[in-house]
């Protein structure tokens, strides 16, 4: 079903671009060309979930989710931020060793799969596994929860290879109010602060996707370096509190930050979001269904998540996004934020991608579409991965810099 | 203090008068050993100075009139090489286990950033070596306790990233997986986990440190292991009859397997005399140590203290015997001759260990290199015993290392 209308969308792109070198999956030559020599970044993956029950394996093509590296190689997907992440009622001791665990998770599977990842921890490290054929992986711990009000556990993640901490997820922590819960700390309390300068201090990227409107312009007056959204989209266009206001984005980008567009479909659609707020017993629904199939097993909820949605889609109970509202948010961004401030967020494996977008394999369509809207070839590489990795090299400049003021 | 001092002059008036006889004149030895002393990679593998950098106002950059262990002092005893040893209570299991142990962790890499003219952190003998060629400190970490693992196979990835390179299968209590000497054993040596464990640290080139465990924990290990073990820190049990001690069976088994013990300078673990004396009054100690955890809670310097200061007072009261620093020199020979040079090292257990008269820290370290050179050792035997036998085996941990990595 999914393949069918997928094959409709390519026929109708080879008819536009009908002057153009054509392959059947709508990707010109032109793009082709431009996409598989551009470092392509990734700033967030849920794919460590699948790690965690031992029977997944990254290197062998997956019927299920959208990561692999056999799909990641056909999608020129050149680095990938992997996400450390438990469901912000996780605190204590206990987050903490969850973290440890999945962080391990993680770096053994870049050690079995060594001859086509490796562990990457700065802009150069992921520079040179590009230039050696390699797909850099990182790592991005997704919530201050985490670190359990330790900056000693922080300062642990740091030396094992963890390159962003979004502040907060869905809930607040001890120390920052998340965009999705109610507001306890008026933003950053003055030990979140303190987090602040120590991740500038270790060159930990300040990640502020999921946290309030409040946190953002705490963290943005306390960091030293720029911040990211790791994946987060445009409220312009879908006014979701995960998304990112144009005035937010001005200013994270007057700082010299990026916004890393989120592909979610309740992120990237308003037609979406009202459609679920409007008839909240479907998500309770589908929230039951991923329970029976999956119980605890956190990365097959992910996973289940998205097709279960897609079921509710192809039933027509949701409208159906395109993978071209991705577009829309990045030249949304572009315009409002600047060229120099837009990359890419996926939520790959833990969110509901739109048709057209499934998984990795389809990244290149996104260098297409953005060439066929007149983007010059270097503006695209800053979308790809540019961006992303002049963040990290300003980062990794400021940490230099802290530390050798001590 | 003034008696220790006394201690020592007689000591040195004695060693001086019989070698006076001698062709090489005492301060001809003296040179020498100091030379040899001051040129060779002196690495202890374990003293306790986190448990003071958890005080937060201990300084390592500081000279301390307490403790055994600071920059200072090491630059004055040569003490060029140390394991920071990671501990926390045996009582502490699971998730809070592991969380205070990346603290301590994390308290080290602290301060060796923070003092980073004299100290680099150190994960291999290549850099050891590399440290001793910049004129730094080398620092180490070990885990001393299989319980911070949180019973958990993965962990020890997770602390050998952060830069451990030993564990000490078990403290004074049995953990999980591991029967340790002081402990009723719960199962019998190593549990098939347990042996797990020590494959996994075969693979991540960490040491498998036999100190603490009980005798069938060792010889499970010792089969187990395709690394050579490690006594981080133990005596000699011919001499004290202590169960932290090995035996002589032990010490042959281990280096059978090219391991090596490194000696130990608790007085508890060093004379017999002593031990039996503290035995007889062991009742009293421990009912003091309850005292002393109710004073001080958490804070094991407080604790320690609080030791040292009760252990002074039963000495003085003629309750305990005084010990000399030279029956370290006589663990050490008994080992040599028990197995040659190539399997004995230097263990301290500095600000964990109540220190033998004349060793009171670690300025003091040359007197041994002295007084293995008054006994005829060769220099490069005193090389080995220093240093250079715990450097082979850390070199080959890590080809072993290499080695099961690169295994399919």
């Amino acid at each position: 079903m999914v393949r069918a209308i997928l094959w409709a969308g390519a026929c109708f792109a080879t008819g536009v671009l009908l002057a153009g070198a054509m392959k059947a999956d709508g990707v010109s030559e032109r793009a082709r060309k431009l996409h598989f020599s551009s470092i392509v970044v990734d700033t967030h993956d849920d794919t460590t979930q699948r790690f965690l029950d031992g029977k997944f394996d990254l290197g062998v093509r997956s019927s299920s989710g959208s990561i692999d590296i056999p799909r990641m190689r056909e999608g020129g997907l050149g680095a990938i931020f992997f996400s450390i992440w438990m469901p912000s009622k996780i605190t204590g001791p206990e987050a903490v060793d969850r973290a440890l665990i999945q962080i391990d998770a993680v770096r053994e599977q870049v050690r079995k799969h060594s001859k086509d990842l490796v562990l990457a921890t700065t802009a150069a490290e992921i520079r040179d596994a590009h230039k050696q054929g390699k797909i850099a992986a990182l790592l991005g711990v997704e919530g201050g929860h985490m670190i359990n009000s330790d900056l000693g556990v922080l300062r642990s993640f740091a030396a094992l290879g963890v390159r962003y901490m979004t502040l907060t997820h869905s809930g607040n922590d001890e120390w920052a109010d998340s965009s999705t819960d109610k507001a306890v700390h008026n933003g950053l309390t003055d030990f979140g602060k303190d987090v602040i300068r120590e991740m500038n201090r270790l060159g930990v990227m300040v990640d502020i996707s999921h946290v309030s409107d409040k946190t953002f312009y705490d963290a943005l007056e306390t960091s030293k370096a720029p911040l990211i959204a790791s994946h987060s989209s445009c409220r312009a266009i879908c006014d979701a509190p995960r998304n990112m206001t144009d005035q937010m984005m001005k200013d994270l980008a007057g700082k010299g930050g990026v916004v890393q567009i989120n592909y979610h479909v309740g992120f990237l659609s308003q037609e979406f979001r009202d459609a679920e707020k409007t008839n909240p017993e479907l998500n309770k629904a589908i929230s039951a269904e991923v329970m029976k199939r999956c119980a605890d097993n956190e990365g097959c909820q992910l996973i289940e998540g998205d097709r279960i949605t897609r079921e509710y889609v192809e039933q027509g109970n949701l409208p159906r996004v395109e993978f071209s509202k991705i577009i829309e948010h990045i030249d949304h961004a572009m315009k409002v934020a600047g060229i120099d401030h837009v990359g890419l967020g996926s939520d790959f494996d833990g969110a509901n991608m739109p048709y057209g977008m499934e998984d990795a394999t389809k990244i290149p369509k996104i260098t297409e579409v953005l060439l066929q809207k007149g983007y010059s070839e270097g503006d695209v590489k800053k979308i790809l991965g540019e961006n992303t990795l002049r963040v990290m090299t300003e980062v990794e400049r400021v940490s230099r810099e802290l530390n050798a003021g001590k | 203090m003034r008696r220790v001092l006394a201690g020592l002059c007689l000591s040195t008036c004695l060693c001086a008068g019989l070698f006076f006889a001698r062709r090489t004149s005492a301060d001809d030895i003296a040179e020498r050993a100091h030379k040899l002393h001051f040129s060779s990679i002196v690495l202890d593998t374990h003293a306790d100075t986190p448990q003071r950098m958890l005080t937060g106002t201990f300084d390592l950059g500081n000279r301390d009139a307490e403790g055994h262990i600071d920059i200072p002092r090491m630059r004055e005893g040569g003490l060029n090489a140390q394991f920071f040893s990671i501990f926390i209570t045996g009582r502490t299991l699971g998730p809070p286990a592991i969380q205070q142990a990346l603290d301590q962790i994390d308290l080290v890499r602290q301060n060796v950033q923070q003092h980073g003219k004299d100290l680099a952190l150190a994960t291999t003998a290549e850099e050891i070596r590399r440290a001793h060629a910049q004129g730094k400190i080398a620092i180490l970490m070990g885990i001393e306790g299989g319980h911070m693992m949180g019973n958990d196979i993965r962990m020890v990835r997770i602390y050998s990233q952060l830069g451990v390179r030993y564990m000490t299968l078990a403290h004074f209590y049995n953990d999980e997986w591991a029967d340790s000497s002081t402990d009723k054993p719960a199962h019998n040596g190593l549990t098939d986990f347990g042996k797990n464990v020590v494959r996994e640290m075969n693979r991540q080139g960490m040491l498998v440190d036999i100190s603490h465990v009980s005798d069938k924990t060792f010889y499970d290990a010792l089969e187990i292991s395709k690394v050579p073990l490690i006594a981080s820190h133990s005596s000699v049990r011919a001499i004290s009859n202590h169960p932290r001690n090995m035996s002589d069976d032990m010490i042959r088994a281990l280096t059978a397997k090219g391991g090596v013990i490194q000696i130990n300078y608790e007085r508890n673990y060093l004379s017999e005399e002593y031990r039996k004396a503290f035995a007889a009054v062991a009742g009293d100690v421990s009912r003091m140590e309850e005292k002393f955890k109710k004073e001080c809670g958490d804070d094991n310097v407080c604790i320690g203290k609080a030791e040292i200061k009760l252990e002074k007072e039963l000495t003085d009261a003629g309750k305990l015997p005084h010990v000399s620093w030279e029956k370290i020199i006589e663990h050490i020979d008994h080992v040599v001759k028990l197995v040659g040079p190539d399997h004995v090292g230097l263990g301290s257990d500095f600000d964990g260990a109540d220190m033998p008269d004349g060793l009171e820290d670690c300025s003091k370290l040359p007197k041994i290199t002295e007084a293995l050179l008054r006994k005829g050792y060769s220099e490069e035997d005193i090389r080995k015993i220093l240093g250079g036998n715990i450097l082979r085996v850390m070199a080959e941990s890590e080809r072993m290392s290499k080695e099961l990595q690169s295994a399919p």
